[in-house]
């Protein structure tokens, strides 16, 4: 489904992803590219400052959000592959900055923009078809920021269902949460596990072969508990289903 | 005695807190669950259906004769030997009357029915509404009535008439609301409890048993 | 009760190591998670019910010097004594003077949180009066000489098994593990007493201000007797139980049956207005009302007012997956759960309180099921800043979360520490994969793993593949 005029993308990438999961942002690069995008990268982004945020540490988050306005502060969509950074973004700037006015319109303005990638395809690409070539029996892990923060339930569900090699089976409470939270899962590291098995206990009754979501610390911390321990599964970024086989650079 | 202004102190201290924080602004009124009010029929139908499917039971019929029974016989099954209804209330002690033959009964006064001894019981009492919403029993102590039956017999007869039954709960607050009875008890089945393993259990405090009766 | 809320660590990992009182939380929130969802699915007016419900509440709270006055006034018209009490000490200090002049010796007890909040029950049984808990979780709570663990049903860490014992050892009864006969012989102990105290204590689940009237809600029907039989009714409530009018009863009575247990309503709901009238043939000839501050006051004041509005349904406990894990005694005071991690630091002070706070993912399941919409996510959140402006934090924390915003000020500085880290993680690490991890960190690798950091950051992989492009930088 090529559009005429490219459109305009920055791509979020995320810190996590940054680090720990460059596959994952270029797999958002080749599914936004597939269907028209042109991606920009600002490489002065870094952390969107959710941590700080998550944890009360508001002077430092406010000084990452900052940063993360300023390296997005052009026009054109805001799209990552993470639920949980963009309504960092979205919910949660705001708050931040309630006694700046200006820094209120300005997150306001980033806000409107920014789009997890899953929600960007179907609501504002219209994309039906994700032309993925990748196969498999995969069970969709809500993350609770995704599905509760920015109500997205059913786009991630139909890009799945609508690849023809992809089996999606529904697991028992998709969006209960798997146990991260971030500072949480070190603070609480036994309450995080004990989650993160309930979680996988629910992934492993399906039969899937692979376990997606469109949050990178969710799949993190699910991911870690199953190599850790061995268990038949996969862990895999919904934009790495959703790209299908595509060429890393390495 | 309460040492004066303790409460005066409580409302300022309430008052100061409430300065200078904004309220919220008033979104207009909407109201839940509101629909068009139902045909008597499908009023007692609702009310039927929600208060089985709460535990309770439910007689009609177009007469007592017919009724008396069946109703005799879930009383004897839950081992129930004394009858008894409110002075004053006509229509319950009528029932309970004509009731005797039909199993193993007999008449007893509501003092002895609170006494700790007391044999297995049956309360005979003319219910003021019924609410379909809920399929709820509205009991009040209005005009110095009594709220036993209801309360500490082993099974609770509600005598209804096609004039008790309301839609909404709204509805039976507002009629008692013109003079506010000192108990207003809604009643809704039997008395249960989940406390031990979440297991759903008939018979804590209440009555056991409650059985509507609809007689024209 | 003493709170022990800055132990929560320690007592949560206890709760979790603790395979009877696993298998018993998990039986109870599935239950009450599955009749919640049923009873709203069959209640097409519950959203409407829950905006109304949860605006009436903030309304109140807004204007509540008005309405609590006008409560006031009604019920003492109405032959009510109010007492107002500052704090705990003050309720205690009140409810036994008045048990003394009433001269009251058996009192019998609905549940209320409330009265957990100030142990009222020890306060009475300390000044000499017999207090039986009535209803059937709380009688055998407070036989097990504990204190609840679900803020709907007490008891729900016991199994039917340790109940009978209990019933045994306290009561002399035989031994059965039928869950009627246990129940029936709770109904005979408590008959008893309620026909023989001379004094009911209740709480309160709302309380109208247009009328005075105080509604009780629920199942067993210990409420209605407590409250109908003795000659002085005792009721102890929090001040922001008040709704402006009689009328507003129903949009509550359809919120908080079926999220609390999923029924369309509980089986009983009382509405007590003032006491026995010259031709009532029964109830109490005298009403005292405890209208209990104990801090909600004060937290009117700011921006927690939110808090206030809860009705104490427990569906946030039921649906928490933190409560799921650990269960109620592990959060150490009267309210545990969602509710619990916001009030327990706003009433019993945030350095006792704040882990609570902390020990939550902020995954919002509470504030999806709470019927009067409180923001619970958010209100944790400005409790964790709270604790960050009022120097409570770890220091350990607060150095790290310093250095991790100077390394993200700049782009540069991040790029070289990936780098490194990235260097080192290809030398190290086996399997991509990090097996442990340092300091404050180690807990995060006890049973899973973390991932190592890739040779190479996507920045880096980016300018290799792309080139630095003008709107790159
Ligand atoms: S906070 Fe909401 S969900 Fe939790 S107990 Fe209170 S009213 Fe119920």
């Amino acid at each position: 489904m090529a559009l005429n005029r490219p459109i305009p993308v920055s791509l979020f990438f995320t810190c996590l992803a940054d680090a720990f999961y460059p596959d994952v942002c270029f797999a958002t690069v080749a599914v936004l590219e597939r269907f028209g995008a042109e991606v920009r990268v600002p490489l002065s982004q870094t952390c969107c400052g959710q941590p700080a945020f998550n944890s009360g540490n508001r002077k430092e988050a406010g000084k990452m959000a900052r940063k993360f306005l300023q390296a997005f502060a052009g026009e054109g969509y805001i799209v990552t592959p993470s639920g949980s950074c963009a309504s960092m973004v979205k919910n949660e700037y705001p708050a931040l900055f309630r006694d700046e006015p200006t820094m209120v319109a300005l997150a306001s303005f980033a806000g409107e923009r920014t789009y997890e990638l899953s929600q960007f395809l179907v609501d504002v690409l219209g994309v039906t078809d994700p032309q993925s070539s990748f196969r498999g029996k995969v069970t969709y892990h809500d993350s609770c920021h995704l599905r509760r923060g920015l109500g997205v339930f059913e786009a991630p569900r139909k890009l799945l269902r609508s690849i023809p090699g992809v089996n999606l089976v529904e697991m028992e409470d998709s969006d209960r949460c798997c146990g991260f939270g971030g500072v949480f899962s070190i603070k609480y590291p036994h309450i995080s596990c004990r989650m993160a098995e309930d979680k996988i206990e629910r992934i492993l009754a399906t039969g899937a072969q692979f376990v997606t979501s469109g949050d990178i610390g969710c799949l993190m911390n699910i991911g870690g508990m199953i190599s850790r321990s061995g268990y038949p599964v996969k862990p895999i970024h919904l934009a790495q289903i959703l790209a299908g086989n595509f060429e890393v650079p390495s | 005695m309460e040492p004066v202004g303790r409460k005066e102190e409580l409302l300022r201290r309430i008052a100061v807190a409430l300065r200078g924080h904004e309220a919220i602004k008033s979104a207009s009124g909407a109201t839940a669950g509101r629909e068009a009010a139902l045909s008597v029929a499908d009023r007692i139908a609702r009310f039927r259906n929600m208060f089985e499917s709460q535990g309770g039971n439910f007689l009609a019929g177009p007469s007592l004769d017919p009724l008396l029974p069946e109703l005799g016989e879930a009383l004897r099954i839950s081992g129930v030997t004394a009858l008894f209804s409110p002075r004053g209330d006509e229509r319950a002690r009528l029932v309970a009357e004509t009731l005797v033959p039909f199993g193993p009964f007999r008449l007893a006064s509501p003092g002895e029915i609170r006494q700790l001894s007391a044999p297995s019981s049956a309360g005979f009492q003319t219910a003021e509404f019924a609410i379909a919403e809920t399929g709820t029993i509205v009991q009040s102590g209005q005009k110095g009535k009594t709220l036993l039956p209801g309360l500490i017999s082993d099974v609770h007869v509600a005598i209804l008439s096609p004039a008790a039954f309301v839609d909404r709960m709204e509805e039976c607050l507002a009629a008692l609301s013109e003079d506010l009875p000192r108990t207003i008890s809604f009643i809704t089945g039997p008395s249960r409890t989940g406390d031990i393993e979440q297991t759903l259990t008939i018979g804590a405090h209440g009555p056991k048993k409650v059985i509507a009766v609809l007689l024209p | 009760m003493e709170p022990l809320s800055r132990f929560f660590y320690r007592r949560s990992e206890k709760a979790l190591s603790d395979a009877t009182l696993q298998a018993s939380i998990s039986r109870t929130t599935g239950k009450f998670v599955g009749a919640r969802a049923d009873a709203v699915a069959a209640f097409p007016g519950f959203e409407t019910a829950r905006d109304e419900g949860s605006r009436i509440k903030r309304e109140t709270l807004d204007r509540l010097d008005h309405h609590l006055g006008r409560f006031i006034d009604e019920a003492e018209r109405r032959g009510a004594v109010i007492h107002a009490a500052r704090d705990g000490a003050e309720a205690r200090e009140i409810a036994t003077r008045i048990a003394k002049e009433e001269g009251v010796t058996l009192a019998v007890k609905s549940k209320s949180m409330v009265g957990e909040e100030v142990d009222l029950t020890g306060a009475l049984e300390a000044a000499g009066v017999e207090v039986v808990e009535s209803d059937l979780g709380e009688f055998i709570v407070q036989l097990a000489g504990e204190t609840p663990s679900h803020i709907i049903a007490p008891a729900v860490h016991k199994t039917r098994e340790q109940v009978s014992k209990l019933f045994v050892e306290k009561l002399g009864e035989p031994y059965t593990d039928k869950i009627p006969e246990l129940v029936a012989i709770a109904r005979r102990r408590l008959r008893e007493k309620f026909l023989s105290a001379g004094m009911g204590v209740s709480g309160a689940n709302f309380l109208c201000a247009d009328t005075g009237s105080i509604a009780l809600v629920t199942n067993e029907g210990n409420g209605r007797m407590g409250t109908t039989l003795p000659r002085v009714h005792l009721v102890v409530a929090g001040i922001e139980k008040v709704i402006p009018r009689l009328s507003d009863l129903p949009v509550f009575l359809r919120l908080l049956p079926r999220s609390a247990t999923g029924q369309p309503i509980s089986t009983y709901v009382s509405v007590l207005t003032g006491v026995k009238r010259p031709e009532d043939p029964e109830g109490p000839e005298k009403l005292h009302i405890i209208l209990l501050d104990n801090g909600r006051s004060g937290i009117l004041k700011g921006k927690y007012r939110d808090i206030l509005k809860c009705i104490r349904c427990g569906a946030c406990l039921n649906i928490c997956p933190v409560y799921q894990s650990v269960g109620g005694h592990a959060y150490g005071w009267t309210y545990p759960g969602p509710i619990g991690s916001v009030l327990t630091p706003l009433m019993t002070g945030l350095a006792e309180g704040v882990p609570l706070a902390n020990a939550s993912t902020l995954c919002g399941a509470c504030a999806d099921v709470c019927p009067v919409k409180i923001p619970i996510p958010g209100l944790l959140l400005e409790l964790r800043a709270d604790e960050r402006d009022r120097g409570l934090k770890d220091p350990a924390e607060v150095f790290g979360m310093k250095g991790y915003a100077a390394v993200m000020s700049r782009a540069g500085i991040l790029e070289a520490l990936e780098r490194i880290a990235g260097v080192i993680s290809s030398v190290f690490l086996k399997e991509g994969k990090a097996p442990w991890l340092p300091f404050r960190f180690s807990g995060w690798t006890d049973r899973r793993d973390f991932p190592a950091p890739a040779p190479q950051p996507f920045r880096k992989l980016w300018k290799k593949q792309r080139g630095i492009r003008p709107w790159n930088r």
